[in-house]
């Protein structure tokens, strides 16, 4: 019954006056014009993706640190960094290790995360990608490298947790004209593949409202002439997605990234402590905006180094308090109800995956009945049989 | 899961069997209060009052979202808090209705009494803060930093000492009450929830909802001296979730709530041995005894409903239905 106890022991460290204070500074790097903020994409200035930097999640997780921070007589410090491009990002990731920072928020796009880890492979860094969420860089296998974004899998694995339960089995998928959008299509489509649900049609969609391309775009005619349970629609951009509810030839709900859409956070979820990190988010930012999955991300990211830094045996040794971030140690709250830590094989964080409308949390996958033979969690995303570094 | 296990099989449990008037006959004839069971529900905005058989009595109307309830020491008023609304309504308990509303700071959610009965301290998840409130003047007359989300809050006897819960930096905030300053942090498992004390005062039991233990902290030193894990057959560690937890006037047992895994662990204190796992609903929650400690009752959470334990046998003997979203629930007997 009593288990771990030299932990305990080793957690004494924290107390008041305790060991000795550290100055710990975690970079957090992002990328000056992201071709992913697409706030301005809908015309007429109606913003129709979240305005704002994912860095004020970053900047909350640190707040919430600090109290415990302040008991260990530590201060931590967030040196957040704007890069131009490739080569700069690789630059300033290096002169954070330089100056001793050993950990680093990324909130960085797929390409560059993945040219950003290669690339600094042989520095003291370990790099939290907060933002990416592509499978390939999961399956890249960079020693530095971990994720506290859902990857695009665990989102679709999460989707086809609902629409089997709900028994939704035939989908009709449309994908937009972005890289990006195949990117997550695909995705879905193989998770679909594995729970048996049968795709009955996949189309392209365009904005572009020519004669020629109407088949392509006007909402009727894309979702017309087959039979299906639910649209799954891949939209990165979201301007197509925006018209398509309630705008389907047949009376049939939309998922994917419109409508019921996977993500790691959304504002109105209520449950495990959510409403108190939402609030204390919109107090930071004076009410301007509700905390977003990124911000999530970055919060969370920001959260468990902290947490690592305070419970490791032999902190704040930099090393002593990766291994302990990399373990099974890690018992990280991200009112989420779960207890999350990182996989092993792909240094993904674990997490459920909230399935929310505009205003309202659905289910939150893991779903009842979606069992793995070691932690339910392992049921989205890629699981440790199937894993391969490519 | 939740759906077969919700409610237990009621022929299974012979007590049941006996007409409500012996099952009433059952409980204590040394009650000295109503016998009344009072559990407040969360999204419904109410305190649901049941009788000795747990027949409903009452629905009062409270302010929004009441959660954790104490009783004063004469057992006529009862102390509600109202996270939505920033008070703590006062129920009077002959008339059962709401007579008063204490203003306290934002989304207040648990909260102890002084032995004296004079005030309460209030954990303010809101501000990340603790404050004193006086019940005559209804003023905050001490502010208390703790870390993100505090939660748990209880005194020392000698009211002496405050302990509080930082859910948020999985810190235990020790606290003087003369100076209101925190004199230590005990480091805790993830997200720490709610306390019980042992009645020698030698022991702190705080349940750990994440990490799925219950860390036992030795008060002479401010240590955590045992980690306690609960699994009920069938179950993982991470699917157990700690909170509620209530103590025998003996000491000799403690009684857990398991929240997800919709159970209940009876524990010995003094051997830290789990005595039974008692299946209740869905993500049990509060749980509270009665006065001769024949019967527990328990707050289900995500079933809505309440189950009662009989203590003897440790069998669940029923489950009520409660409002919704039932979060604690206090016996006046």
């Amino acid at each position: 019954m009593t288990r771990r106890f030299a932990v305990a022991v080793a957690l004494l460290m924290l107390g008041v006056g305790g060991a000795s204070a550290a100055d710990i500074r975690i970079g957090y790097l992002s990328l000056r014009d992201d071709p992913r903020d697409r706030a301005d994409v809908a015309y007429t200035n109606i913003q129709i993706a979240p305005p704002d930097d994912p860095l004020t999640g970053a900047q909350l997780g640190l707040l919430d640190a600090k109290v415990v921070a302040d008991a260990v007589g530590d201060s931590f410090a967030l040196d957040p960094q704007q890069a131009v491009d490739a080569a700069d990002a690789v630059a300033k990731a290096k002169a954070m290790a330089a100056g001793g920072e050993r950990f680093v928020v990324l909130d960085l796009p797929d390409e560059l995360v993945d040219q950003l880890a290669t690339a600094v492979k042989d520095e003291k860094l370990t790099l939290i990608n907060a933002t990416a969420h592509a499978d390939f860089l999961r399956d890249r296998c960079d020693a530095n490298l971990l994720h506290t974004a859902a990857s695009d899998r665990m989102e679709a694995d999460a989707l086809v947790q609902f629409l089997r339960l709900h028994n939704w089995t035939k989908v009709l998928v449309l994908e937009g004209p972005l890289p990006r959008d195949k990117v997550i299509a695909a995705a879905f489509k193989a998770a679909a593949d594995r729970m048996k649900l049968s795709i009955t049609d996949t189309r392209t969609v365009t904005l572009s409202r020519t004669p020629d391309a109407q088949e392509n775009n006007d909402t009727l005619l894309v979702t017309g002439g087959v039979d299906y349970d639910v649209v799954f629609v891949a939209d990165s951009e979201g301007e197509y997605g925006r018209y398509l509810p309630y705008a389907t030839q047949l009376p049939r709900p939309v998922i994917g990234t419109a409508g019921l859409v996977p993500q790691e956070w959304h504002w109105s979820w209520d449950r495990d402590g959510a409403t108190q990190v939402t609030s204390r988010f919109l107090k930071l930012t004076d009410h301007r905006r509700e905390m977003t999955a990124a911000d999530w991300s970055t919060w969370i990211a920001v959260r468990a180094v902290f947490n690592a830094y305070a419970r490791a045996p032999g902190a704040p040794d930099p090393d002593k308090v990766d291994a302990y971030l990399r373990s099974d140690k890690l018992r990280l709250d991200g009112s989420k109800g779960f207890a999350l830590n990182f996989r092993p094989w792909d240094g993904q964080l674990r997490q459920p995956v909230l399935l929310a409308t505009e205003n309202a949390v659905i289910a939150v996958p893991p779903l009842p009945g979606f069992e793995h033979a070691t932690n339910d969690l392992d049921t989205l995303g890629e699981d440790e049989p199937e894993h391969k570094c490519l | 899961m939740n759906g077969s296990q919700r409610h237990v099989a009621l022929a299974v449990f012979p007590l049941l069997l006996l007409p409500t008037s012996l099952l009433a006959m059952a409980w204590p004839a040394e009650a000295t209060g109503t016998g009344l069971v009072f559990v407040s529900n969360e999204k419904s905005n109410e305190v649901v009052v049941y009788d000795q058989s747990f027949n409903r009595v009452k629905a009062i109307s409270t302010s929004r979202r009441p959660r954790d309830m104490h009783f004063n020491a004469a057992h006529t008023l009862l102390y509600v808090a109202c996270s939505d609304d920033d008070a703590i309504d006062v129920i009077d308990v002959g008339k059962l209705a709401v007579v008063k509303s204490i203003q306290t700071g934002p989304s207040p959610e648990m909260f102890v009494p002084t032995s004296d009965g004079t005030a309460f301290y209030v954990s303010d998840e809101e501000n990340s803060r603790v404050e004193k409130i006086d019940i005559a003047s209804e003023a905050d007359v001490q502010n208390v930093a703790t870390g993100p989300e505090p939660e748990g809050v209880i005194l020392s006897p000698d009211g002496k000492t405050l302990y509080a819960t930082s859910e948020s930096a999985d810190l235990v905030h020790v606290i003087d009450t003369a100076s209101g300053k925190v004199i230590k942090n005990v480091p805790v498992g993830t997200r720490p929830r709610r306390f019980v004390m042992t009645p020698d005062g030698k022991e702190l039991w705080v349940s750990c909802e994440l990490s799925s233990e219950v860390d036992v902290i030795e008060r002479a030193t401010n240590t955590v001296t045992d980690q306690l894990t609960f699994v009920p057959p069938g179950f993982r560690e991470e699917q157990v979730t700690p909170v509620g937890m209530t103590i025998t006037r003996d000491g000799s047992k403690v009684l857990l709530t398991l929240g997800r895994a919709n159970h209940i662990a009876i524990v010995d204190a003094k051997s830290k041995q789990v005595l039974a796992y008692v299946l209740v609903g869905s993500r049990a929650w509060g749980v509270d005894l009665s006065h001769d400690e024949k019967t527990a009752v328990v707050t289900n959470g995500l079933s809505d409903d309440i189950t009662i334990v009989d203590m003897a046998s440790m069998k669940p003997v029923k489950s009520v239905p409660a409002g919704r979203t039932p979060h604690s629930v206090v016996i006046d007997d």
